[in-house]
């Protein structure tokens, strides 16, 4: 680089120790300013509470944990839930069983659209209130059509069922085919042995591509930080189940993990005043869902055409 | 940083450091307000309301009679020679539509079972020589507790589906090793003198994050 060959004005040059008053005004004005602007634009910075311990920070993938580092996290979860509510749960880690293959089975016949499943599961699931997170959306569609179209979730009239009404409850399907896991681009959500989708909140990164691949709308964002009443806290968690969730982490139905691995119906099931919904385990002859999909007219998974092979079906009484 | 123009060697630069001036000064006042102002501010959530715990409850709509002897409940409203007598069938009066005339001692009862009141002979169902148990169609006598039975003699695919498992309640376990279950009789849903199953008021409906576009009472958002 050649020197310039003009020479420069004095404006340009600030010979040291003969800073102009001027110019140092102007500078530190701009600089404070600029100070000022960044500090503005940082702010959010000052309401996060929920920095991530080191711990946390440097779990390890889910499918990677050793049992006594998995006995480890769980320790951690506990004692931070019992930091943040003042309850201390029981979390554990249930692995699938042998020889289960979980399937729901909905009687549209039945169900009368009370809505009941939809807040027992926020209550078991410990999902966030306000903003308010439900796993199910509970359509109300005109008699004679099975359009989505046509359905509504907003429906409050005083009385249920409604004439010339049914009802849908849509959750996640537990696909045997899962679009929602083939997007996930760090393999935070994956099928498990048992057919059971599940997330790993600590490794999800919240790019929500699963939301937008899913074609039952059944997963859910943390937008905010979950609020949960310490009173409504449901201390029986799993890890992959209803632990409490953090802001920006996806969640969703997950048959009630922390149930039905160890054994019980999940809470929609046990709450549906109708006796609407069923569940069991298909590769047992004898359950109620293998005699509902070899006895009963079941008429559809939902959306069948796309090919995702839902494990929910929904059926009619003759 | 540039501080030429501001040197005022000619008029346009001195424009040109008046607007960039100008223009910063709009931007502090702007960024102030966002950082400082309301307008900057998260919006504060509206409240919602906690579901009714009513809502939660798993309790069936109804207790029937094997539910009140596990309980050891009062059992008076079944102890029914405290006014009938031994030995002799209650007479039963009907309207001139041959509609049964309830009894005022039995005003809590609704003759609802079956279409255009056809079925509306106490004993289809009671035992008229002895008011403490049920009868079948053909015959059997049947104790309360095993009332199922008697709705199975002629609700026969539903029986089928109800002992399956697939009509009615059960909770407990899915997996029987693991832990027992509760299966629920048709009385605890169905009322047997009115069995078609009551309509209710439904628990709130979801609270979107964003409020909706359709302002609620248009057709579509009822």
């Amino acid at each position: 680089m050649s020197a310039p060959d003009f020479p420069p004005s004095p404006g340009d040059l600030i010979p040291a120790g003969d800073l102009s008053r001027r110019s140092f005004l102007r500078t530190s004005a701009v600089l404070t300013a600029g100070l000022a602007a960044l500090a503005s634009s940082l702010r959010p910075l000052l309401d996060m509470d929920d920095l991530p311990s080191a711990q946390r920070f440097m779990q390890k993938y889910y499918k990677e944990l050793t049992p006594d580092e998995m006995a480890r996290v769980l320790k951690r979860i506990e004692d931070e839930v019992a930091k943040e509510y003042g309850v201390r749960p029981h979390v554990r880690d249930l692995r699938p069983m042998d020889g289960v293959e979980f399937v729901y089975a909905l009687n549209l016949t039945r169900c009368i659209g009370c809505r009941k499943c939809v807040h027992a599961c926020v209550q078991e699931n410990n999902q966030s209130r306000n903003p308010e997170i439900q796993y199910i959306r509970v359509l109300r569609m005109p008699h004679g059509s099975l359009d989505i179209e046509k359905a509504q979730d907003h429906y409050d009239p005083a009385m249920v069922p409604e004439k010339g009404y049914f009802y849908m409850p849509v959750q996640c399907q537990q696909c045997r085919n899962p679009p929602c896991v083939k997007v996930c681009p760090v393999h935070a959500t994956w099928q498990e042995a048992d057919g059971i989708t599940v997330i790993d909140y600590d490794w999800c990164i919240g790019c929500r591509y699963c939301e937008a691949a899913c074609p039952y709308w059944a997963r859910r964002f943390n937008f905010a930080k979950p609020s949960i009443p310490r009173e409504r806290l449901n201390p029986d968690m799993a890890y992959l189940g209803n632990r409490p969730r953090r802001l920006g982490v996806m969640e969703k139905c997950h048959f009630c993990i922390q149930r039905t691995r160890a054994g019980r119906y999940p809470a929609c099931l046990e709450v549906c005043p109708a006796g609407a919904r069923k569940f069991g385990n298909v590769l047992d002859p004898n359950s109620e869902v293998a005699y509902i999909l070899r006895n009963k007219r079941v008429f559809i998974q939902l959306k069948e055409e796309l090919g995702t092979s839902p494990r929910f079906f929904y059926y009619f009484d003759v | 940083m540039d501080d030429r123009p501001a040197k005022g060697r000619n008029g346009s630069g001195a424009t040109t450091a008046a607007v960039l001036w100008a223009l910063a000064a709009a931007f502090a006042v702007l960024a102030a307000a966002f950082g400082l102002g309301p307008a900057g501010q998260p919006r504060p959530r509206d409240p919602i309301p906690l579901v009714d715990p009513s809502f939660l409850s798993t309790a069936t709509n109804r207790r029937s009679y094997a539910d009140l002897v596990r309980a050891k409940e009062d059992l008076s409203d079944f102890d029914c020679y405290a006014c009938h007598e031994k030995g002799r069938p209650p007479v039963l009066r009907f309207d001139e539509r041959e509609n049964l005339i309830v009894p005022r001692e039995h005003a809590d009862i609704v003759m609802g079972h079956g279409e255009h009141g056809r079925n509306n002979n106490c004993f289809n169902c009671h035992n008229e020589n002895n008011l403490e148990l049920l009868q079948t169609r053909d015959g059997r006598a049947l104790r309360f507790q095993d009332s199922p039975q008697l709705c199975g003699s002629c609700h026969g695919p539903t029986y089928e589906d109800w002992e399956a498992g697939a009509h009615g309640r059960i909770s407990g376990c899915w997996d029987r090793p693991l832990g027992p279950i509760t299966r629920q009789q048709c009385v605890n849903c169905h009322d047997p003198h009115a069995p078609s199953f009551r309509g209710r008021k439904p628990a709130p409906g979801p609270h979107p994050l964003r409020r909706p576009l359709d302002p609620p009472g248009r057709p579509n958002a009822s």
